[in-house]
């Protein structure tokens, strides 16, 4: 298991190296002299030239992805064109906005999907099973953002039970998962994010489920002479490590894909951060948070190989 | 009572009571009042001096924190907006030397801080923004605030409240450049060690407002200033909370749903529902137009035929039918309110004269690249809008491509001009708030980054009125040049002229108070919370 | 919005190639097929679609692109306007036809052409293996470490948006996965007994890959890439809906969604309308995807 582990984690490392190379990349893919896309606004001749030889602009390519890189792992993302703060500052700042609503949503999808996929796989071919199966394809169906819109006008506007915007009556400085009045910014962000990983947790927990009650170690149980509530247990907790596979994965996704919620709901987090760097053509900003969130998406698919090898060792991972 | 009796406990408690209840009484009646306001700003307007964020950001941030010595009269709905005192009392050129202008400053201001104004402040605070030899000296600062300190030679203190600011060339509207130029507290930029950035965290003017916290991109807070020198000017309400929010939707959502209390720019579309739902709107006219600069130095459009022939392309009554209540169609640079408006050629709407004009130019079908905002102080609805413009542009046979940026980005373009972008036009709503930048913004010599030209147009005879508009100190005849001036532009098709903006904003019925003047800049200390 | 399962899906998929095909195999597909009335249903929802969007040029009542602003956001039923108008007064019926091109085409296209070249990509590595095998996959992995939303978002940003931007964009995104199915099927099969058997008959590289690779390859690639395109169509609109996709006044259902945000106050039906539209369409490719995964035998 170790030697597994410590091979998963050193691929890791040129994965995360090759993600840096494309993020490098994004910038020469702009239209345009890639130099422009970095310099503020106002910048004297002199301040040019001084970025210049900071980027390395004078150097070959392939030399100044590893300046860039450098400066990088060192934690120096460069600076926000339009704010003038440190890049890296500002993603964390915001990535950890965005985790928020990302872990609210994954931890409700996985409650409310757990449950309706295992009756589902328990009732496997019966109406209930049906039910559920369709309605988590109708939940990866529905386009998400226009849901919060809707989601916005009935409790928001209509009802009045919910903000409409923002992050915290004070803004997100003042947001406490502790209290009502703050808390209760989250929960059309969240509830709208819910929506496609309950879906596909679902499914996933109806197909592992299903499989796991057609094994035969259930037989075996039966004539054991276990009762069906225990027999269940038992291919739930064989079910579970492909589904916390599943639920992680799909935590990655939604803190990597969260610009459309975080747009319609100004929710302050990378999301969108990104959406407003891509208007502002804010590139450092745009790249910094790209490379943030990708390698955040490695670890966590790192993490999750892990936990799945560790509590199940007979999946093999090539 | 007051005698050496011993006092009854009784009565002592009741006394102890009665003092306790009114005290809590006097404090709850006493709840701070807040103003929230929702912003078309994509991010919080720069606070730390010259805003960014278009005129939003002088409207909601500079003219809270800051003064100017001479600001403008936004106390009235139904006049012209002209400009008033402020931190200098009076003002006047030096009839022996045109280029020195005197003005005399208050002696009663204190800024936020107790730092003194005076002769040597105002001395500081210029220089602060010519010189990037001084201590005190930013570039976003000095970048923002060029166009209106370009023709500053040198600043002299006279004596403690008075000061001579010396122009390059003589330049009689220059008075104008004033309402633009924020004057900060030296002792708090001493105090941060001249580094704005520390300084962004306890900023401190002379304004009606102070500085009270900020979350970054989300919210800026500001208390009322109980000792601002300007009694009449002393908000109604403790606490203005500034909220940017790019999306209108999310705009009406939040005041529908009671987040905010005040917004800018409603859709029309919403407003039958805002009207519904018992929220107050208001309009008026003020000098706004909503067109597409125009790259008057190369491309098609350096063509007068292609420039006529847009503007015949457009049916404006269209455009109005799009943004019901909120719209008016613009015929020229200032409104027909404005003084200066003249009696400027009408380009009605002819689209076969449109076509006509760009087969003659040899430009059939026409190219062109134009830049855009999703949103942005001024810019109205820009996308539904510009999707019409593009209609009616290609209808005639035009080939329209956007690109669409953010406000600030656009506001980059239209400070750096065509010759760093050059796109074929800048959809950059503009207003002639004051007439000297109208007047420089169609001069040869003004052309960006310098001054406010953004397409370098350029007309001898513009020119040669607008130099005599600068060199005359008499009102009468510069009010007289400045019309011929608009008249000329009109006509040389300088923009494309689209339609003026009526201004709407939206609040909750409980925010009364408010004065809506015609200007883009808006008064909003007397806005006071009733309690229904 | 985020990737339908699409890491969790792959080597699962694959992985459960349970029988090597034989013949009477797509018989037997389709007979199962016949039985299943919903997925039945759903395709011919499909095939409907697009007829429809095929069609649209002459079904359309009216120019989708022509603007009339007396007629403005009006209701459902309006006159001849079936189905209303939009913000600058277009017939909402025609738009959604014409859109229905577009839309589809943003949806399949990038799914198509990532399954041409990441199924080539996959199956060469595969069956050659070795360095060749390492040096694809790993390539793979590095784009597959970007959330399929963040990716598309990133490239077609970058690449200053439009139409012809978001499809490469979705392309790329795609091409990752395609790939890796594909490479997993063709490992599986390769080490097949009968694989063996047929080269110990002596035959070629070539007919190998042809009769019996690309035989068993084409079913767990061809579901995987069904299951894509509801993906590929909430993308588009995603993208659309954010400035990045398809730019006015070319009908997309995404962008069309964006452009009526602020008319749900005034005709809330007919803004919701390119959002149903989304969905239905969404869920039949889910729906007829998931049919064909049970009918081919493969693990749902």
């Amino acid at each position: 298991m170790w030697y597994y582990a410590l091979r998963r984690i050193l691929l890791a490392v040129p994965i995360a190296l090759g993600v840096s190379v494309i993020c490098f990349a994004l910038v020469y893919l702009a239209p345009g002299d890639p130099l422009q896309s970095l310099i503020p606004a106002e910048a004297k001749p002199e301040d040019v030239e001084q970025i210049r030889r900071l980027y390395g602009f004078d150097k070959p390519v392939p030399v100044q992805y590893l300046i860039w890189l450098k400066r990088a792992v060192s934690g120096d993302l460069g600076v926000s064109l339009q704010t003038a703060r440190p890049v890296l500052l500002e993603v964390m700042n915001a990535l950890s906005n965005t985790i928020i609503i990302s872990a609210g949503a994954v931890l409700v999808a996985f409650t409310l999907a757990f449950v309706m996929g295992t009756v589902a796989a328990y009732h496997i071919g019966r109406p209930a099973d049906r039910f559920v199966t369709s309605a988590a394809v109708i939940g990866v169906s529905i386009p998400n953002y226009w849901l919060g819109i809707v989601l916005v006008i009935i409790f928001a506007v209509k009802l009045g039970v919910l903000p409409a915007t923002g992050m915290g009556s004070k803004g997100s400085t003042s947001f406490s998962l502790l209290d009502w009045e703050q808390a209760k910014y989250a929960i059309l962000p969240m509830l709208t994010m819910t929506l496609v990983p309950l879906g596909i947790i679902m499914r996933t927990t109806r197909s592992a489920v299903a499989d796991a009650l057609n094994q035969d170690f259930v037989e075996m149980l039966r004539a054991k002479g276990l009762g069906p509530a225990a027999v269940l247990r038992h291919a739930i907790r064989n079910a579970l490590p492909q589904v916390l596979t599943v639920m992680g994965l799909q935590f990655g996704y939604l803190v990597g894909g969260s610009i459309l919620v975080e747009t319609i709901f100004t929710w302050p987090g990378t999301g969108f951060l990104m959406s407003k760097a891509i208007l502002t053509r804010d590139v450092p900003l745009l790249q910094g948070a790209v490379l943030i969130l990708a390698l955040n998406f490695v670890a966590i698919n790192l993490l999750v190989d892990l936990v799945q090898t560790a509590i199940d060792p007979r999946i093999k991972r090539t | 009572m007051f005698g050496f009796e011993k006092a009854h406990p009784l009565r002592v408690a009741g006394i102890a009571l009665a003092i306790g209840i009114s005290t809590i009484a006097a404090g709850s009646a006493r709840a701070e009042t807040v103003l929230r306001i929702a912003m078309t700003a994509a991010d919080i307007p720069d606070w730390r001096g010259q805003p960014d964020q278009g005129f939003e950001g002088n409207r909601f941030v500079a003219n809270s924190l800051y003064d100017p010595l001479i600001s403008w009269d936004l106390s009235s709905s139904d006049k012209e907006v002209i400009v008033r005192p402020a931190l200098a009392n009076k003002w006047s050129v030096d009839p022996s030397d045109t280029k020195k202008w005197v003005f005399e400053l208050r002696d009663d201001v204190k800024f936020h801080d107790g730092c003194a104004w005076n002769a040597d402040a105002a001395v500081w605070n210029f220089e602060r923004l010519l010189s990037d030899k001084h201590p005190a000296f930013a570039a976003f600062n000095f970048a923002r605030a060029r166009a209106r300190t370009n023709n500053i030679e040198r600043i002299e203190k006279i004596d403690d409240y008075k000061i001579a600011i010396y122009t390059k060339i003589p330049e009689s509207l220059f008075y104008y450049n004033m309402p633009f130029l924020f004057m900060l507290s030296k002792c708090a930029l001493d105090k941060a060690g001249n580094d704005y950035n520390v300084y962004a965290k306890a900023p401190v003017g002379s304004g009606p407002y102070k500085f009270a916290s900020v979350v970054l991109h989300e919210r800026l807070e500001l208390i009322k200033n109980a000792d601002y020198w300007d009694k009449k000017r002393i908000p109604k309400h403790d606490r203005v909370v500034l909220l940017p929010m790019p999306e209108v939707t999310t705009r009406v959502a939040a005041l529908l749903s009671g987040q905010v209390d005040f917004i800018e720019a409603p859709s029309p579309d919403t407003i039958p529902a805002l009207n519904s739902a018992g929220m107050t709107i208001v309009t008026n006219v003020y000098p706004h137009t909503w067109p597409y600069l125009l790259n008057n130095a190369r491309g098609p459009f350096k063509d007068l035929k292609v420039r006529q022939a847009a503007n015949y392309a457009m049916n404006r009554s269209e455009m109005v039918g799009l943004l019901p209540g909120v719209a008016v169609p613009s015929n020229g640079i200032f409104i027909p309110t404005q003084r200066w408006y003249g009696k400027p050629f009408q380009y009605a709407y002819d689209p076969k004269k449109a076509t006509a004009l760009l087969k003659e130019a040899g430009c059939y079908p026409c190219e062109i690249s134009i830049a855009i905002s999703t949103s942005g102080s001024g810019q109205m609805q820009p996308l539904p809008m510009n999707e019409l413009v593009k209609e009616q542009l290609e209808a005639v046979g035009f080939k329209v491509k956007f690109a669409t940026l953010d406000w600030n980005s656009l506001i980059d373009i239209y400070f750096k001009g065509q010759s760093t972008f050059p796109y074929d036009g800048v959809n950059f709503s503009s207003g002639a708030t004051d007439p000297l930048s109208f007047v420089k913004s169609t001069m040869t010599a003004y052309k960006s980054p310098i001054g406010s030209n953004w397409g370098w147009y350029s007309n001898p005879e513009v020119d040669e009125l607008g130099n005599a508009v600068l060199s005359s100190f008499d009102p009468t005849v510069q009010d007289e040049l400045i019309t011929k001036i608009h008249e000329a532009v009109v006509r040389g098709a300088r923009n494309l002229m689209i339609v003026s903006d009526l201004n709407p904003r939206a609040m909750s019925p409980k925010v009364k108070g408010f004065v809506q003047a015609q200007s883009w800049f808006q008064d909003i200390t007397q806005i006071y919370i009733a309690d229904k | 919005m985020s990737n339908v399962g699409i890491a969790a899906a792959a080597p699962e998929i694959a992985n459960n190639l349970s029988r090597p095909v034989v013949r009477g195999y797509w018989k037997s597909v389709g007979h199962r097929l016949r039985y299943d009335y919903v997925t039945l249903f759903f395709l011919s929802i499909i095939l409907v679609i697009a007829l429809l969007a095929v069609l649209a040029p002459l079904l359309a009542p009216f120019d989708p692109t022509k603007t009339s602003m007396i007629n403005r956001m009006k209701p459902i039923g309006y006159r001849d306007f079936m189905l209303g108008t939009d913000e600058l007064g277009r017939d909402m019926l025609s738009r959604l036809l014409w859109g229905g091109r577009v839309s589809l085409m943003m949806g399949l296209v990038p799914v198509f052409l990532a399954t041409i070249i990441g199924g080539f990509m996959g199956v060469v590595a595969g069956f050659v293996g070795g360095y060749v095998n390492m040096a694809v996959m790993r390539t793979m992995d590095i784009f597959y470490a970007f959330p399929s939303v963040l990716l598309a978002i990133a490239i077609s940003g970058t690449l200053g948006g439009g139409t012809v931007n978001g499809l490469l964009a979705l392309t790329l995104v795609f091409i990752p996965a395609m790939c890796r199915v594909a490479e997993s099927a063709t490992t599986q099969v390769r080490n097949l007994d009968f694989v063996e058997a047929a080269r110990a008959s002596g035959a070629g590289t070539l007919s190998l890959i042809l009769h019996h690779v690309l035989g068993n390859v084409l079913g767990p690639v061809f579901i995987y890439a069904s299951s894509l395109i509801s993906v590929s169509v909430l993308l588009a609109s995603g993208l659309s809906f954010l400035g990045l996709g398809v730019e006015p006044p070319t009908p997309d259902w995404g962008l069309m969604l964006s452009t009526l945000r602020s008319g749900i106050y005034v005709q809330p039906l007919v803004c919701a309308l390119p959002g149903v539209v989304i969905f239905i369409t969404s869920l039949s490719f889910n729906l007829v995807s998931d049919g064909l995964r049970r009918a081919m035998d493969v693990k749902a």
